[in-house]
C-alpha cells in the first residue's frame, strides 16, 4: 500500500480507537488487532504525531502501582474522523466505478 | 530476556539521544511489557512480542531528526572553560570553513545520488524524443518519395522506442535504489554522532 495513504489510515484508526473512551497503548493495539496489526514502535510514532497535531491529549494515571499513559481525543481529532468519512465516501464511489468497469471489460 | 534486561539494552542503544526522548521511550516500552504481563503473558513472552532491541533502536534513530541528535550532542558536553571559549573564538576562521565543508560533502553526496537518477531519466527522455522524431521524420521522407530513407529512419525510431521501454524499468529501479541509499546515508550520519557519544 502507498506509504502516505497507509499513514493517514493508521492515524484515523488510532483516533477511532480512543473516540468513545480514553485508552492506553496496549489496549489500542489489542482493539485494532482485528482490523490492523500494529507494532508498539509504530503506535508510538502515530501517537506522537497525533499529539503534535493536537488531535489527542495525554495524561498519566496510576494503575496497579505504576504509571500508565491515557490518550484522549480532542475536537480536532473528532473533526479528522469526520473528514475521513467524507473523503472515503468519495473514494468508495470511485471504487464502485472502477469495479463496474472491470465487470464490463 | 527479561523486562529489566530489555530496558537496559534499549537505554544503551539509545544513548546519545536527548534524555527526555530516552525516558519517554523507556516509559512507553515498560508500560507495554507490564500491560502484556497483566494480560496473562509471561515476562519472557511479553518482551519477545515487542521485537528485538536492535530493530526498535534503529527504528527510533531513523525517526529522530538529525538536528535533534546534533543539538543533544553539543548540549550534553560539559561546560566550557574560559580558555576553550577563547580557542573557539580564535579558531573560528579554521573550524567554521571545516564545518561548512562537512555540510557541503553531505549535501553533495545527496546531489550525486539524485543526479545519477536524474541523468538516467534524461537519457530516457532523449530516447522517447528520438523515437517520436524518427517516426515523424520517416513518415515525412516517405511522403516526399524517399521511401528507403524513410524506412531506415522509422526503423531507427522503433529501435529507440524499444530501448526506452527497457530503460524505463532501469530508471524506476534506480529511483527506488537512490531512495534506499539516501535513507541509509541519513542513518549512517546519525549513527556517527551516536557512536561518538557512546564512546565518550
Amino acid at each position: 500500500m502507498d506509504i502516505q495513504l497507509k499513514r493517514g489510515l493508521l492515524d484515523v484508526c488510532v483516533l477511532a480507537a480512543i473516540k468513545d473512551e480514553d485508552s492506553y497503548g496496549y489496549k489500542i493495539i489489542k482493539d485494532l488487532k482485528p482490523c490492523i496489526e500494529l507494532s508498539e514502535s509504530t503506535l508510538y510514532t502515530i501517537l506522537k504525531r497525533l499529539e503534535t497535531a493536537k488531535m489527542l491529549t495525554v495524561r498519566s494515571a496510576e494503575h496497579d502501582g505504576r504509571l500508565r499513559k491515557y490518550y484522549r481525543i480532542t475536537a480536532a481529532g473528532l473533526k479528522r474522523i469526520e473528514e475521513f468519512k467524507e473523503e472515503w465516501k468519495e473514494i468508495m464511489s470511485i471504487y464502485q466505478f472502477v469495479v463496474k468497469e472491470d465487470r464490463h471489460g | 530476556m527479561g523486562k529489566q534486561e530489555f530496558l537496559a539494552r534499549l537505554e544503551e542503544g539509545l544513548s546519545g539521544l536527548p534524555q527526555e526522548d530516552i525516558a519517554e521511550r523507556m516509559g512507553f516500552y515498560s508500560e507495554m511489557i507490564d500491560d502484556r504481563m497483566e494480560d496473562g503473558l509471561s515476562e519472557e513472552a511479553a518482551v519477545a512480542g515487542i521485537g528485538s532491541v536492535e530493530e526498535v533502536v534503529s527504528q527510533i534513530v531513523a525517526e529522530t531528526p538529525l538536528p535533534r541528535i546534533v543539538r543533544e550532542r553539543v548540549r550534553s558536553n560539559r561546560r566550557l572553560q574560559a580558555w576553550e571559549i577563547l580557542l573557539l573564538v580564535l579558531g573560528f576562521p579554521l573550524w567554521f570553513p571545516l564545518l561548512i565543508a562537512a555540510f557541503a560533502i553531505i549535501l553533495s553526496l545527496y546531489i550525486v545520488i539524485w543526479a545519477l537518477v536524474l541523468s538516467l531519466w534524461a537519457v530516457e527522455l532523449a530516447l522517447i524524443v528520438g523515437a517520436l522524431g524518427g517516426l515523424a521524420a520517416g513518415v515525412l521522407f516517405i511522403f516526399r518519395g524517399e521511401g528507403l530513407q524513410g524506412l531506415a529512419v522509422i526503423g531507427a525510431g522503433l529501435a529507440l522506442a524499444g530501448l526506452s521501454v527497457f530503460l524505463f524499468y532501469g530508471c524506476r529501479g534506480a529511483g527506488k535504489g537512490a531512495l534506499i541509499l539516501a535513507k541509509k546515508l541519513a542513518l549512517g550520519i546519525k549513527s556517527l554522532f551516536l557512536k561518538k557519544e557512546g564512546a565518550r
